[in-house]
């Protein structure tokens, strides 16, 4: 969205209070590129000397990248002294503009939000528009740590006194996240560890079982989890303090045994409820799955009301309250993430389930949730379930009748039977947040069993010997392909444009580009093979345009880069980027030479094909 | 409560709010400024309006509570908590008059060349990293490069390889002249997935998956890139622990490195860098680690805002941003006008 006022106002505003050199923050591209072109034929030029000396530096630059030397911007940063910086750009473009900076020739730098921590990139003032950016379908508000990222850039040392934020407000900006942002503490930071298929491999190859366990305990996401049991800990021994009063009565456990005797009561009144035949992994998250549980649903974040099974096929159902605002029904099994946040309340037997102020606090709760929620990891239970053992008690005479704690029992029941259900929880959840990054290495061990890779006893086959060089994403789908000799034989090419499909995760709209038939053929192949071990990874996006890019580029070595570039409607430096990253995959492909040598030598000449023109230009 | 009592209480409103009532209602209503916002949510039928109406109530009776809880937000690191400073009085008397903006545009410049004179937390950052493990929290721009730079110029001096890593290509590039230009092209080697540019030198610029490639070969044998006189390792960026895809190679670098090689970490300002220590400290029980935390800007930042006729205006009622535990308060200025841009964004 751009701001309100006009880049020329801006500018000139910003200018004639002496606040420049600025840098301008804008949500896209396009209206970074959009705002350059407006001072296309304006008379708000820069000096004829300065002009001059961005002239001179940027033909100098050229030497060096002569990708820069024709570049359409040329002329409005010489003539202006202002400039656009976005990941659309090539990186010879964006460093060019970045020592201009530095140099103090610019005035005004149009960039987005996206401008890479790191870069040494300031200027007197930051002009900030926006409060929120697009991540992938919706727009988040901005982190403290990024706006203190963005804001940051204002003031250089040495070279200003002071420095500027500047807010100037577009349609979708809220002021108080930027007031926040501007002055508040930056947020926390947390693991994203996840065990990932490469990662088991290497691991196995140089250790014994036992030092992996010890190696993941070292995690920052172990060391994270761990904290967080700490405090469930806590939780659990408050739980065991509030059982004092109901220890052992006539028998041991009397809350089970009065359990099974109250429900051999009521089956012998009722039909049996349908057998139960949930998932074990549905039956190890149907414990956590109770009222004031926040939960990821396939439409977004929700907060259970209450639980029950549906009355036909006795399927578990779930009450819940949606972020929207909305309450609905839906099947247990369709929850997709368990957060490890429960908010309590006291539910009640009829619509809305809870009273109307929990219901108000819920959608608040709701609607100010933060970005990422903790995540309670599920340990399956390899137990059976207890309904054998249920129905060979039922057969048996129960003592509790006659018993003489039959009256304190009865009333005991509901709260010591309800403490006892919370002690198991947090014990299954202790248990869950000690254990869980084990659990997840043999859950991935397992797989990589399956398809070969590992021998039952966890030692590398020779397939896996040479699978565990391929470290990036995809990895399973690309040695799987391997294995199966798709790519035996096949033109350099060829290789390049699947590596291209399968390495790029942009979902930036597609662009037009016609695929010979030769590669059309080869990603329906890849794309069923990716289709078939989607249980085990994600499929890529398999985008046939941007491999159609890579085939052209590597095949036709004739055709320069602004022939390619010219070729697709992706900007430069997206193409750039898809390239960049194919020749890291054809590089991975490259280092199995020693076990594929004709697959490693088609990805060598790809490879060399690929480094001419600007992706020569850089390391 | 007619349309007409909604319409006024929604005028009242931050618009934050009636995004927040527009969403799942009304299509794109991001792209909305606040009166075709109300208009909007006017158009809704009336069952919706309802809905909206009752929110609206319970919005206004609890909005004080709502104040303090957006300032106070908890922090998550419950184990350490803050020592609690003395509660100060509030820093802006109410009664104090506002700043004006003549008060906010004085001092703009350019100072004179000084000489560099390294800041006391840089100082005490490279006295840290000849003995141990050392993380550096500090704002952008605030010189964390030259902390690196020294620590690479202490470690080159006793014939130690050095291995500095950024998350982003261009980074690495961007390090790899500067470093080259700095210590002598012939000191300087890059490593990228295909390029291998004197990969001999002392100092190695590569990125972290690339290091975290040669740890994996190294336990298993494959590859000894000097590894044995690696004596430190600089993490550019470590921030980059929390990225969602990428977070979980510097734990795999972090893990795997060498015990005789000292880390040194530089990063944004972060929340919980006491954290980070203490898990370096967990997991390298033979080393030390210091922890650096500079949260001071090093120039000082202010606010403005500028409203789309033109008019210049301080944005806080405050000279200097500064990090606020008792939260901010926005120029009265500021105030009125952005709320007339909120009901007419296209005036
Ligand atoms: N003590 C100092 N006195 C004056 N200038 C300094 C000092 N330390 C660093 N600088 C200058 O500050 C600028 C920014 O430094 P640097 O790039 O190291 O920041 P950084 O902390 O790495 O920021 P980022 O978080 O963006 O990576 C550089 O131009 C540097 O020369
Ligand atoms: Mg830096």
């Amino acid at each position: 969205m751009p701001p309100a006022i006009h880049p020329i106002d801006l500018v000139d505003i910003l200018r004639r209070h002496r606040l420049t050199p600025v840098i301008i923050f804008l949500t896209s591209r396009r209206g970074c590129d959009e705002a350059i072109d407006t001072f296309l034929h304006t008379s708000s030029g820069v000096s004829a000397s300065r002009s001059e000396e961005i002239r001179a530096f940027l033909e100098q630059f050229a030497k060096d990248f002569p990708s820069i030397a024709n570049h359409p911007l040329i002329p409005v940063v010489q003539d202006y002294g202002v400039a656009a910086h976005h990941a659309g750009h090539l990186p010879s473009w964006k460093i060019a503009i970045e020592e201009l900076m530095r140099q103090g020739l610019l005035d005004a730098v149009f960039a987005t939000t996206t401008l890479a921590a790191g870069v040494d990139f300031p200027a007197r003032t930051v002009v900030v528009s926006q409060s929120s950016v697009r991540k992938s379908q919706d727009f988040t508000d901005l982190t403290v740590s990024e706006i203190q990222q963005l804001a940051g850039r204002g003031g250089r040392r040495g070279k200003d006194f002071v420095g500027f934020v500047v807010v100037t407000p577009s349609p979708y900006i809220d002021l108080h996240v930027l007031g926040k942002g501007l002055t508040g503490q930056p947020e926390s930071i947390d693991s994203q560890f996840v065990v990932s298929y490469p990662m088991v491999l290497n691991l196995l190859k140089a250790h014994s079982l036992d030092q992996i366990e010890g190696l993941l305990a070292k995690s920052f996401a172990q060391f994270q989890l761990n904290q967080r049991a700490a405090i469930h800990q806590n939780r659990l021994d408050e739980l065991h303090e509030q059982l004092q009063p109901y220890g052992p009565r006539e028998c041991a456990d009397w809350v089970a045994q009065w359990k099974v005797f109250d429900l051999a009561r009521r089956r012998k009144a009722h039909r049996r409820p349908a057998i139960n035949t949930d998932s074990p992994y549905l039956t190890a998250c149907l414990p956590f799955l109770t009222p004031g549980r926040l939960i990821g649903l396939p439409k977004g974040p929700a907060i259970i009301l209450r639980h029950y099974r549906s009355r036909g096929m006795g399927i578990p159902m779930l009450s819940v309250l949606h972020a929207k605002g909305t309450l609905g029904e839906c099947q247990a099994q369709r929850v997709a993430q368990i957060y490890d946040q429960v908010y309590e309340f006291q539910p009640i037997r009829s619509l809305p389930w809870c009273s109307p102020s929990t219901l108000n606090q819920f959608k608040n709760v709701l609607s100010q949730l933060p970005a990422r929620l903790p995540i309670l990891p599920i340990l399956e239970n390899t137990r059976e379930p207890d309904d054998s053992l249920l129905s060979e008690i039922l057969t048996d005479e129960f003592a509790c009748p006659t018993c003489p704690s039959h009256a304190a029992c009865k009333k005991d029941f509901s709260v010591a039977s309800g403490l006892q259900l919370k002690a198991q929880q947090v014990t299954k959840t202790i248990q869950a947040l000690r254990d869980g990054l084990w659990h997840q290495f043999q859950q991935k061990a397992a797989v990589l069993h399956k398809f070969g890779y590992l021998t039952a006893r966890l030692e590398l086959t020779d397939e896996g010997e040479w699978a565990r060089l391929i470290r990036i994403n995809h990895s399973l789908l690309i040695t799987e392909l391997i294995r199966m000799d798709a790519f035996s034989g096949m033109a350099p090419e060829l290789l390049a444009g699947v590596m291209a499909s399968i390495a790029h995760d942009d979902d930036r709209p597609s662009s037009y580009m016609r695929l010979t038939p030769g590669l059309a053929s080869m990603l329906v192949q890849v794309r069923q093979v990716a289709d078939a071990l989607s249980a085990y990874e994600p499929a890529p996006l398999l985008r046939s345009d941007v491999a159609a890019i890579a085939e052209r580029w590597i095949g036709q070595t004739q055709h320069g880069w602004s022939s390619l570039v010219r070729s697709t409607s992706m900007a430069e430096g997206d193409v750039y980027r898809l390239l960049a990253r194919t020749l890291e995959f054809l590089s991975q492909v490259y280092g199995l030479k020693v076990t594929h040598s004709g697959l490693a030598d088609a990805a060598h000449q790809a490879m060399v094909n690929m480094r001419r023109e600007v992706l020569a230009e850089l390391p | 409560m007619n349309d007409n009592d909604l319409q006024r209480e929604l005028v009242s409103l931050p618009i934050k709010y009636l995004h927040r009532f527009a969403k799942g209602r009304i299509h794109r209503h991001f792209r909305l400024g606040k009166r075709r916002l109300i208009d909007s949510i006017l158009a809704l039928p009336s069952d919706q309006k309802l809905a909206i109406a009752h929110d609206l109530e319970q919005l206004s009776s609890i909005p004080k509570k709502r104040a303090t809880e957006s300032s106070t937000a908890p922090r998550q690191t419950p184990l350490h908590p803050r020592p609690s400073s003395p509660k100060k009085p509030h820093p802006h008397k109410p009664t104090s008059p506002p700043i004006g903006l003549q008060d906010l545009l004085e001092g703009i410049g350019v100072p004179e060349p000084k000489p560099f004179v390294p800041d006391d937390w840089q100082r005490k950052a490279v006295e840290a990293i000849a003995h141990s493990d050392v993380i550096v929290s500090a704002p952008t721009g605030s010189g964390k490069t030259f902390v690196a730079t020294e620590a690479i110029q202490q470690a080159m001096a006793t014939n130690q390889t050095v291995i500095y890593t950024s998350p982003l290509k261009a980074l690495s590039n961007t390090k790899y002249m500067e470093f080259s230009q700095y210590f002598g092209a012939d000191q300087v080697g890059i490593l990228t997935g295909d390029r291998r540019d004197n990969a001999q030198a002392p100092l190695l610029i590569m990125t972290t998956e690339i290091l975290r490639n040669i740890l994996y070969d190294a336990t298993s044998g494959d590859l000894d890139l000097r590894l044995h006189t690696l004596g430190l390792v600089i993490l550019d960026e470590s921030q980059y622990l929390a990225d969602p895809e990428r977070g979980v190679v510097w734990e795999e670098t972090l893990i795997l490195c060498p015990t005789q090689t000292r880390l040194l970490l530089l990063s944004a300002s972060i929340g919980n860098p006491q954290e980070l220590a203490e898990w370096l400290i967990s997991i390298r029980p033979t080393t030390s680690c210091h922890l650096i935390q500079h949260t001071k800007r090093s120039v000082p930042l202010r606010g403005l805002y500028l409203h789309p006729t033109g008019q210049l205006v301080p944005l806080l009622d405050s000279r200097d941003i500064q990090q606020q535990r008792k939260g901010y308060r926005f120029h009265p200025e500021t105030k009125r006008l952005f709320s007339e841009y909120e009901f007419k964004p296209y005036h």
